[in-house]
């Protein structure tokens, strides 16, 4: 677990250093990563909700709403989403877009569904809903805060 | 409207009067006036329905420059865009008089020298409801190698002049999206008219929930629903080659087999595939501007977007009705239903008394299962119930890769309740759930009593539209069920 732990911040140090500022990485980044995203995503608001075991940046455009959540520390463990597009994840996923890229790819298709679940190693992307509202989320289950509900994360 | 054959012995005398009056001339008397020159021609009845097998008489009325009309319907020359559907005669005995030959939509047109003018017939089958549309579920209008429990409809797509038309099946049938989509492939013989954006070409981009997209320019077409009359509503033509694909839509499905659909008809709630997002913001995600290969964001205003074509017809527009036969446990090979359109307009789409759920926004209600409340919505697209907070005692998920969907070792008689959009009415439903690999090793395809794991929120498929009669009440307007938004059932 100490060595996933590691990794993660690894993948946080590699993004700030080699990739900044051309990509808007968040995904087991800190929070000043959020402002970067905000101008990715196009958001025309933004807002801080603080609740018991984890904090809440919202981000609204005329088409899209993302949440992005964060620990105590302020590293963001997970992100969700509802609008009439999904976000576009390479933002969102930042250096664990690749790991999601290539577990998406392994999975095969299934027509009628309405929904969408990929897990890799550190990661796990859902996706659900209907043409006006989709909704989707992104987490690091080993970054969930102890006692948080991942029902809470949508 | 329908109105009554008249004889065409009158044309005739139409004819004489015209012959008597050209002889006059402007060549006598010194008169300084021009004779006034014919500047357009009206062709009524408009919108006229016609039975296949009756005729009814067509009249041309020519406007002159000064204003004066005549009736020019013995002097024109008369012909129909799509003769396979109706003849107008041009013979001088008969000119102007349609017969109805099958079902469908044809434009009658009245021309004199370069003057022309034209208006719609649609013609029906005696007896046959005209808002009625057939339903199969891995039936005759599906294809053969259609996944389990897929509804499908055939819907015949025109020109805008209806000067050609094509019928496709394997249509999706589906209340969770909004608009017709077509594959081009289903439609080569159709050259439908561009909906422009600026100097460029109005382009779509529309992401489903799992994760797949459909890419492809946005055009105009008369569109026929059963024997409605043709509607002119904006399409996506589905076509990744198109331009060049943006972000969101860089997995655009290419061909019908990677959708497992030739087309998807979106007949939810709501009007739009967009909304007033798309007016205000051009990065929405959804619609694009292609000048050749370069597409741009892009805002849409709400009558160019991709919509709901029951939303546009002339009477049975508001709303529509899922009619599906009840499927017992175990299912069946295939099924037939119908989709009927309009909601109190008529005889045949006049609800007993259904339990109305208003809903929010979005075209949803909340649903609440096991303790918990979650989002709900009614998804004929959706090919089971899929739903959150299963015990998994009671619920066992399958084994991967069918980790999809649900395995009890014996079927589950399960309940859940609706709760409509703020708070009420509450109701609750039964359904059944069994064991995915009994049933899917059956010789069935089509069944009531299948769903899979969520974590979202609870998404009533189509297993929920079997034996029972769902009505979709579309936003903006109203029936004796209430004002949409509002499923009801």
């Amino acid at each position: 677990m100490d060595l996933r732990r590691a990794t993660t911040y690894l993948c946080v140090a590699l993004t700030t250093l080699w990739l900044a500022p051309s990509a808007w990485a968040t995904l087991g980044e800190t929070a000043d990563s959020i402002a970067k995203d905000s101008n990715a995503l196009s958001a025309a608001t933004r807002t801080t909700i603080t609740r018991a075991k984890y904090a809440m940046q919202v981000m609204k455009s005329e088409t899209t709403t993302v949440r992005e959540y964060l620990t105590p520390a302020g590293v963001v463990f997970a992100v969700a989403w509802n609008g009439v597009t999904h976000p576009d994840l390479s933002v969102l996923l930042g250096c664990y877009h690749e790991e999601y890229r290539s577990a998406s790819a392994e999975q095969q298709r299934v027509q009628g569904r309405r929904q969408k679940q990929v897990r890799s190693q550190r990661l796990v992307v859902e996706s659900w809903g209907h043409m006006r509202n989709l909704q989707g989320r992104a987490y690091l289950p080993e970054l969930v805060p102890e006692g948080v509900n991942l029902y809470e994360i949508r | 409207m329908k109105f009554a054959s008249v004889s065409g012995l009158w044309a005739l005398l139409v004819v004489a009067a015209m012959a008597g009056c050209g002889g006059g001339g402007g060549d006598g008397g010194g008169s300084t006036a021009p004779a006034p020159t014919l500047v357009s021609i009206t062709v009524t009845p408009a919108n006229a329905s016609l039975e296949v097998g009756s005729t009814g008489q067509f009249t041309a009325t020519g406007t002159f420059s000064d204003n004066s009309t005549q009736n020019l319907t013995g002097s024109a020359s008369w012909s129909s865009s799509a003769t396979a559907i109706a003849t107008v005669s041009d013979d001088a005995a008969s000119k102007g008089t349609v017969t109805a030959v099958s079902a469908g939509s044809a434009m009658i047109s009245a021309t004199v020298g370069t003057v022309a003018g034209s208006t719609v017939v649609n013609t029906s089958v005696a007896g046959v409801a005209a808002n009625v549309m057939p339903v199969t579920v891995n039936g005759s209008l599906c294809a053969a190698s259609s996944y389990l429990n897929k509804p499908c409809v055939s819907v015949t797509v025109c020109n805008p002049d209806l000067s050609a038309c094509q019928t496709v099946n394997d249509i999706l049938l589906d209340t969770g999206s909004f608009g017709l989509r077509i594959f081009r492939q289903a439609i080569p013989n159709l050259a439908l008219s561009q909906v422009a954006s600026g100097a460029g070409s109005l382009t779509g981009c529309v992401q489903f929930a799992d994760g797949s997209s459909l890419w492809g320019p946005i055009q105009r077409a008369a569109v026929k629903l059963g024997n409605e009359p043709a509607v002119q509503v904006p399409i996506q033509v589905i076509d990744s080659s198109f331009g060049s694909l943006p972000l969101p839509c860089t997995n655009a499905d290419p061909s019908p087999v990677s959708s497992g659909f030739a087309g998807i008809l979106g007949v939810g709630v709501l009007v739009e595939d967009c909304g007033p997002g798309c007016v205000i913001t051009p990065s929405n995600g959804v619609y694009y501007r292609c000048s050749g290969p370069i597409c741009v964001g892009t805002t849409v205003a709400l009558a160019d977007q991709v919509q709901n074509p029951v939303a546009r017809l002339p009477e049975d527009n508001n709303g529509l009705m899922v009619q599906l036969p009840s499927v017992p446990v175990g299912g069946v090979p295939s099924l037939d239903g119908s989709l009927v359109l309009g909601i109190n307009t008529r005889t045949n789409n006049t609800p007993a008394s259904p339990t109305v759920f208003p809903t929010d926004a979005n075209g949803d209600i909340r649903t609440i299962f096991n303790s918990v409340n979650s989002v709900g919505f009614f998804d004929t697209g959706s090919n089971g119930l899929f739903f959150p907070n299963a015990d998994p005692a009671v619920l066992p998920v399958c084994p991967p890769p069918n980790n999809d969907w649900y395995c009890p070792p014996v079927t589950r008689a399960l309940l859940a309740t609706n709760v409509g959009n703020p708070g009420s009415p509450t109701q609750i439903v039964p359904f059944n759930v069994s064991n995915f690999f009994t049933l899917v090793n059956s010789p069935n395809f089509v069944f009531s009593d299948i769903g899979g794991p969520s974590t979202f929120g609870f998404d009533w498929g189509l297993p929920f539209f079997m034996g029972k009669s769902v009505y979709f009440g579309i936003e903006g307007r109203t029936s004796n069920l209430g004002a949409g938004p509002y499923v009801a059932y």
